[in-house]
């Protein structure tokens, strides 16, 4: 009745379009205009390239990393290690989390553990992984397996628990296994659950690698970061503070996200407030 | 094995029914284990000394006044950026949820900051403020913000428009709106946010620690890994460890509960 | 206490998925005396609850005026009282300081205006609720609230929104007696919004009958107070009314 707007899903045909495009360009626009406003302030106001740099001065890094090669390799290195440390975490947390979730009492005895370990989630671990692994890529995948792992688990078990008995006695009455009932029930149950344990272990590996890579390698959007530092360079320092935020942008925004709100808004199982 | 099943089903009810000895119980076994792998020096013992090391460390650290000194330190710093976080973010929070205009221009900002990350920052900020308070204060500052602002924004959003309609009709004006109904309306999720907020906030300032430090418990653990000294690393994890769930399971979460549950704005688990 | 007058009231929005304008209400007008109970009836999207949206001020009129006495609407304010479908309780509030919300605002101190809370409180029955909080009491108790919140900040007009839609059918019932009983000793103006035909014929002493945003017919309703509906739904008056009119609603 009133003036409320439908959601853009709801909505057929070529306005869909353009309604995307118009909001993708409502998002752009003050991006835009504080690329615009950053070389006015900086020129104005005579900002020294040793507290903030200008625009060309950042351009001039990306072109100079580009053609050596160097800023290509820090962010297919970065990029990798999440992406190793990440599998490895989910592929080793759900299953246990699922097996654990199932017991209330191995539940109850892991929930503190899981609890207090992905309290300690990311950046605590650098110092003993890097006593334990030396510098280097041992520990930095360590330090983001132990990011997500935990978090995930506890996630996963939170999940499984909170499956409402009714829905497991539902599958078994209608003939369910114990491998249907993993597949069909315990898992797509957990999913949005796990969804979120991934996105927030995500968000603390992603910061955690960034810390690691200062502290702890030779190669690597944080290490390139912090080398810049040495020498002043705030041309690479905000060159690659831009390329942390849209990497992070990119996978929180365009791919966790999205994902989390499929499987949690779709299927209802958490009431929108 | 059904047996076990029943045994642990069994443990289940019990943990049910005790839950704050529960939640320690978990934990003996894994003491006990690593008592034994450390007895057994499966690994050398620098790298992995025992429990007993360990306790004897923490002794000898408060007495020496070394942990009390650099706790207090992390603990101060932890504060101050949680309450500058929280004045800069509810207001910024409150803006974004209820001006339109206003969260059209500053949300892709605010999502492009958010996702730099405060570590990211680091390098520049030791360039503009050296080693220090200052930098360390930004740092969490900064963390501590961003999921204040998408909290409140979203507990504004959250409020049922027909209780803003209620309160002009019974003739509030717009600033006892905001008083009365916004703000309570938006408090379950603020404090969601500042949960949030201190859980990216406390990981921040021990990676500050770790790389600005001079004093605080990341610093304590990365001087001891850069004497190759295992004991002072556990201990700093250990004490992160029930820091966090002191603070968060003794005072954040309760308060949480209180306000949303007993107002029931927030039914789910 | 003042009448309420709603002078040729039109409303039209922009429907997204048509892609057009669409009329909700089209030329209303209506006149409530004081002191009198009027219904306005009709199915939904007759457009009912956008008028009274635009009484309470709530939404903005495409065209025409509302007039309460003899001052136009121009937004929401306490010489309407609104109640809502679902109550709309701060449920950060307990039930005493909800009823005592108008006179806050109104700079009433705080002794004082919990004094006139529990008269109105107990005009409802709800003494013992006082110190609860809205979460914990049952639909009924809420909507009871709801209602001595707006009658205990002394509104000209009470404007209810299908305020009993949301509760059982027995609990219903009570507060329909309940509403008739305190609208007898207070004899405030109101306009009530309801689907329920029944409902509409036992409280009003008008009931205007909606559809597709238009008035289609006003009925009045001469059946003698008290009511009550023990006696009221054997009247012969009462079944010829309420055939009436739910012939009109079902042909609108």
């Amino acid at each position: 009745m009133s003036d409320h707007v439908e959601p853009i899903a709801f909505i057929a045909g070529p306005k869909r379009v353009w309604l995307y495009v118009r909001q993708a360009a409502a998002f752009i626009a003050p991006l835009v205009l504080l690329l615009l406003a950053w070389p006015a302030i900086v020129t104005i106001f005579d900002v020294s390239p040793r507290v903030f740099p200008g625009v060309q001065a950042v351009l001039g890094a990306a072109a100079d990393g580009l053609r050596d090669g160097t800023l290509l390799a820090h962010v297919a290195t970065s990029l990798g290690r999440v992406a190793l440390g990440t599998v490895l975490a989910v592929a080793a947390a759900v299953p246990l989390g699922v097996a654990m979730g199932v017991n209330s009492g191995v539940s109850a005895l892991l929930t503190p553990l899981f609890r207090f370990f992905s309290v300690l989630a990311g950046i605590a671990w650098i110092p003993i992984a890097t006593l334990w692994f030396g510098y280097g890529f041992g520990a930095i995948t360590f330090v983001i397996f132990n990011a997500v792992f935990f978090i995930v688990a506890y996630n996963t078990l939170l999940g499984v628990s909170a499956i409402p008995p009714r829905l497991r006695h539902a599958a078994a009455s209608l003939g369910a296994g114990r491998v249907a009932m993993l597949t069909e029930v315990l898992l797509p149950g957990a999913l949005p659950n796990i969804v979120t344990g991934v996105r927030t272990g995500l968000g603390f590996a992603w910061r955690g690698l960034i810390a690691a890579e200062m502290i702890a390698t030779d190669v690597g959007l944080g290490y390139m970061l912090f080398v810049a530092r040495d020498f002043y360079r705030t041309e690479v320092i905000v060159l690659g503070m831009i390329i942390i935020g849209i990497i992070w942008l990119f996978i929180d925004r365009l791919l966790l996200a999205p994902l989390e709100r499929a499987t949690i808004e779709r299927w209802g199982l958490v009431q929108r407030t | 094995m059904s047996q076990l099943g029943q045994v642990l089903e069994q443990y289940g009810r019990w943990a049910a029914r005790w839950p704050t000895i529960a939640a320690l119980v978990p934990f003996l076994p894994i003491v006990a284990l690593w008592w034994g792998v450390a007895a057994a020096e499966v690994f050398p013992r620098a790298f992995f000394p025992g429990p007993l090391e360990v306790v004897n460390g923490f002794a000898v650290l408060t007495y020496k006044g070394i942990l009390p000194a650099y706790l207090e330190d992390s603990i101060g710093r932890l504060a101050l950026g949680a309450a500058c976080g929280i004045a800069i973010g509810v207001p910024l929070g409150l803006l974004v949820g209820l001006n339109r205009a206003a969260h059209t221009a500053l949300w892709p900002l605010v999502l492009f900051f958010q996702a730099i990350g405060d570590i990211a920052w680091l390098p520049l900020l030791l360039i503009w403020f050296g080693f220090g308070l200052t930098t360390m204060t930004f740092v969490i500052v900064y963390t501590v913000i961003f999921p204040v602002v998408f909290n409140t924004a979203l507990g504004v959003r959250s409020i049922a428009p027909e209780l803003v309609r209620a309160a002009l009709s019974l003739g509030a004006s717009r600033i006892a709106v905001l008083r009365e109904v916004i703000l309570p309306g938006a408090l379950p999720n603020i404090m969601t946010g500042l949960r949030n907020g201190l859980g990216y906030g406390w990981r921040a300032l021990i990676a500050a620690e770790i790389i600005v430090g001079t004093s605080g418990i990341g610093f304590m653990m990365f001087d001891a890994r850069r004497a190759g000294s295992a004991v002072e690393i556990v201990i700093g994890m250990i004490v992160l460890g029930l820091l966090w769930y002191v603070v968060d399971a003794w005072i954040l979460a309760p308060i949480e509960r209180a306000t949303g549950q007993r107002w029931g704005l927030i039914a789910r688990s | 206490m003042k009448g309420l007058t709603l002078r040729n009231l039109h409303k039209t929005y922009f429907d997204l998925n048509m892609g057009s304008r669409v009329t909700a209400v089209q030329d209303v007008s209506l006149h409530i005396r004081e002191g009198e109970f009027v219904a306005v009836v009709g199915p939904s999207g007759c457009g009912k609850s956008t008028i009274l949206n635009m009484v309470a001020g709530f939404l903005p009129a495409t065209k025409g005026e509302v007039l309460v006495g003899d001052r136009p609407v121009k937004g929401p304010g306490p010489d309407r009282g609104v109640v809502f479908q679902n109550f709309a309780l701060f449920p950060w509030k307990t039930v005493i300081d909800n009823v005592g919300f108008g006179l806050k605002m109104r700079g009433i101190p705080k002794p004082e205006r919990d004094r006139i809370a529990r008269e109105f409180l107990a005009l409802a029955g709800l003494t013992n609720a006082a110190d609860r909080y809205p979460n914990e009491l049952s639909g009924g108790m809420q909507q009871r609230v709801g209602v001595v919140r707006a009658l205990a900040n002394e509104p000209d007009v009470l404007l209810m929104d299908e305020p009993f839609a949301s509760v059982d059918a027995q609990t219903r019932m009570t507060l329909q007696e309940e509403l008739t009983r305190i609208w007898q000793e207070r004899r405030h103006t109101v306009l009530f919004i309801t689907h329920d035909v029944g409902e509409a014929v036992f409280l009003a002493d008008r009931v205007i009958v909606l559809s597709k945003g238009q008035v289609l017919r006003e009925i009045d309703i001469p059946i003698s107070r008290p009511r009550a509906w023990d006696t009221v739904s054997e009247q012969d008056d009462f079944k010829r009314l309420s055939s009436e009119v739910l012939q009109m609603v079902r042909s609108a």
